[in-house]
């Protein structure tokens, strides 16, 4: 486990990896565990169908808020703001932690005293960091597919398979936006501060776009915008949206990687 | 003769003001043991990052085995050791883990040297970093900095936290390395912890070089002191015309003096007085620098 930067970041990670898998599948398993009340009470979907557009923009995962299919609740009570506010916390501290984190412990000058590329040291980090997520990725479907099994929900694997996809690659490109603020300055508490508000602003303008026509020009700049326009829960990954939040995170960390390998690193 | 093993040539480093360093030029030649001295905050720790390409010069330029650092990249530091003097560790890990980490960084297979040497420094390998004493710490950054006999050692302030015993061991360590042909560049800011390992000396004060010398050159410019008990004190300014003799503090019949050259023409003068005890010691190489910081700093 420390045969090199990447072994060694994952197994810095493994404890919080524990953690939040843990968190993940019991959070999966109560909102799952629900459904079937939920879908049996007809009064709720009424009183969903009520809700002002406002209300709706905020809770639907793409298409229309609805609480009795199995795609619509789920995408409601976790993709639409739990699951991922979960995974940008995740990915974005460990983002912000990758290289800005060993420079404010103290830990960078010996680091960076082997004969490793400052390039290759921050690619095996944000590796590490790509592979936490798509860990929690993968538990998290396998915690969607038996809980749905189990409660008789009607979606597929696939379906659910695309949905963690998408938010795989929304955590990312916040992640890598961590990373590369951080990374670029060796400041870690400004570069989640900075992430956060950048994630909340894009957040909202893509939540309120539907009501507010001055914002909607800027709503495909919104990574939520391409996090939810898929509707993957229903019709599966759209290549586009996705290629959108990939090719975020991949500017974001080769502007990280250039950044860092260009600076002087804090003492 | 193959390219010195680091080569700084007018490097600057311009931070804030007043930090930094400025147009610092010296040569480590192969084998040599480099001593780097100066107070604190005067700007070795600032030239040994910028040796590390860890800071980039703001102008001038620093090489390693004859290549600028910035443009070898990687290759530069291959053989390399590192101290910094600030030394911190991952808590988590052992001191065996942190060896392993830090061979596979450098390509080896094993951790090379590491065993012996921790068995010299006493140092228990399978114990986690976050249980060990700041001595104990600074053993495990000095077993990792020499576990690969790198052909150039880079100690920042290495002594420090450790025990005289442990300290002797160091020394040692280095002596055993410039036995090999390697080179070590130890900084400092006590002289007397260098002056018996190294064989040149820089002295840098307020980012600038005051002077690099070898210790033997400085030590001949060391002056004798002598300590004079007398049986009642002698008039004031005794010995004032004694040549190459010098009285730097007097208290009741103790008098303090330091001598140049011969000791013949203050013997004679010291007949002409009932003395009680004679102590002379050559004097530290402390006091040479002691006279070189006295000065003001753009005066070299």
């Amino acid at each position: 486990m420390l045969g090199s930067v990447f072994a060694k970041s994952l197994r810095d990670l493994r404890r919080s990896f524990v953690g939040w898998s843990l968190g993940l599948a019991g959070y999966v398993a109560l909102i799952v565990a629900v459904y079937p009340t939920i879908r049996d009470n007809p009064d709720l979907n009424k009183l969903v169908e009520s809700y002002p557009e406002a209300l709706k923009a905020f809770i639907a995962f793409g298409g229309q808020a609805d609480f009795t299919s199995a795609a619509g609740y789920l995408g409601s009570e976790l993709f639409a703001f739990m699951i991922p506010a979960l995974f940008l916390v995740a990915s974005v501290g460990n983002g912000a932690g990758a290289i800005a984190g060993e420079e404010e412990r103290g830990t960078l000058d010996l680091l960076l005293s082997f004969p490793r590329s400052r390039t290759r040291i921050a690619l095996e980090k944000l590796a590490a960091m790509c592979a936490e997520v798509v860990g929690l990725g993968v538990v998290l479907w396998l915690a969607l597919w038996i809980g749905a099994r189990i409660f008789g929900m009607h979606v597929s694997a696939a379906h659910l398979g695309s949905a963690v996809a998408v938010l795989v690659a929304l955590a990312i490109a916040y992640g890598a936006i961590a990373f590369m603020l951080a990374a670029g300055t060796g400041r870690k508490t400004l570069a989640v501060g900075l992430t956060v508000a950048l994630a909340v602003s894009a957040y909202l303008v893509n939540s309120l776009a539907a009501l507010v026509d001055a914002l909607e020009p800027f709503r495909k700049l919104s990574p939520f915008y391409h996090y939810v326009a898929g509707d993957p829960l229903r019709e599966g990954l759209d290549p586009w949206h996705t290629l959108f939040l990939v090719a975020l995170g991949l500017v974001a960390a080769v502007a990280g990687v250039l950044l860092f390998a260009r600076r002087d690193v804090a003492p | 003769m193959s390219a010195p093993v680091i080569r700084a040539d007018g490097l600057s480093k311009v931070y804030g003001h007043d930090r930094g360093v400025a147009d610092l030029t010296f040569e480590v030649g192969e084998g040599e043991v480099f001593g780097y001295l100066g107070p604190n905050g005067a700007g070795k720790t600032t030239t040994i990052r910028l040796l590390l390409d860890l800071i980039r010069p703001s102008s001038g330029r620093i090489e390693l085995f004859g290549s600028d650092v910035r443009r070898a990249g990687p290759a530069a530091r291959r053989s390399l050791g590192y101290l910094p003097g600030d030394l911190r560790l991952y808590e988590r890990l052992t001191a065996r883990e942190h060896l392993r980490y830090f061979a596979s960084l450098r390509g080896m297979r094993d951790i090379g040297d590491g065993e012996a040497l921790a068995g010299r420094l006493e140092l228990e390998l399978d114990r986690p970093v976050r249980s060990l004493s700041k001595g104990n710490r600074q053993k495990v950054g000095l077993v990792q900095a020499l576990m690969h006999r790198p052909a150039l050692a880079v100690f920042d302030e290495p002594t420090s936290g450790l025990d005289p015993l442990v300290q002797q061991v160091v020394y040692e360590l280095v002596a055993e390395a410039t036995a090999d042909g390697r080179t070590v560049f130890v900084s400092s800011h006590v002289l007397s912890e260098v002056q018996h390992i190294a064989d040149r000396v820089a002295l840098i004060r307020e980012g600038r070089l005051q002077l690099v010398d070898s210790v033997e050159t400085l030590r001949r410019r060391a002056l004798t002191r002598v300590e004079v008990t007398f049986a009642t004190p002698p008039p004031e300014g005794a010995f004032g015309h004694v040549p190459g003799v010098h009285e730097v503090e007097r208290r009741g019949s103790v008098v303090r003096l330091t001598l140049e050259g011969s000791a013949d023409p203050l013997v004679k003068a010291l007949g002409q007085f009932e003395v009680e005890a004679l102590d002379s010691h050559e004097a530290d190489l402390e006091d040479v620098f002691l006279e070189q910081y006295r000065r003001p700093a753009d005066a070299r």
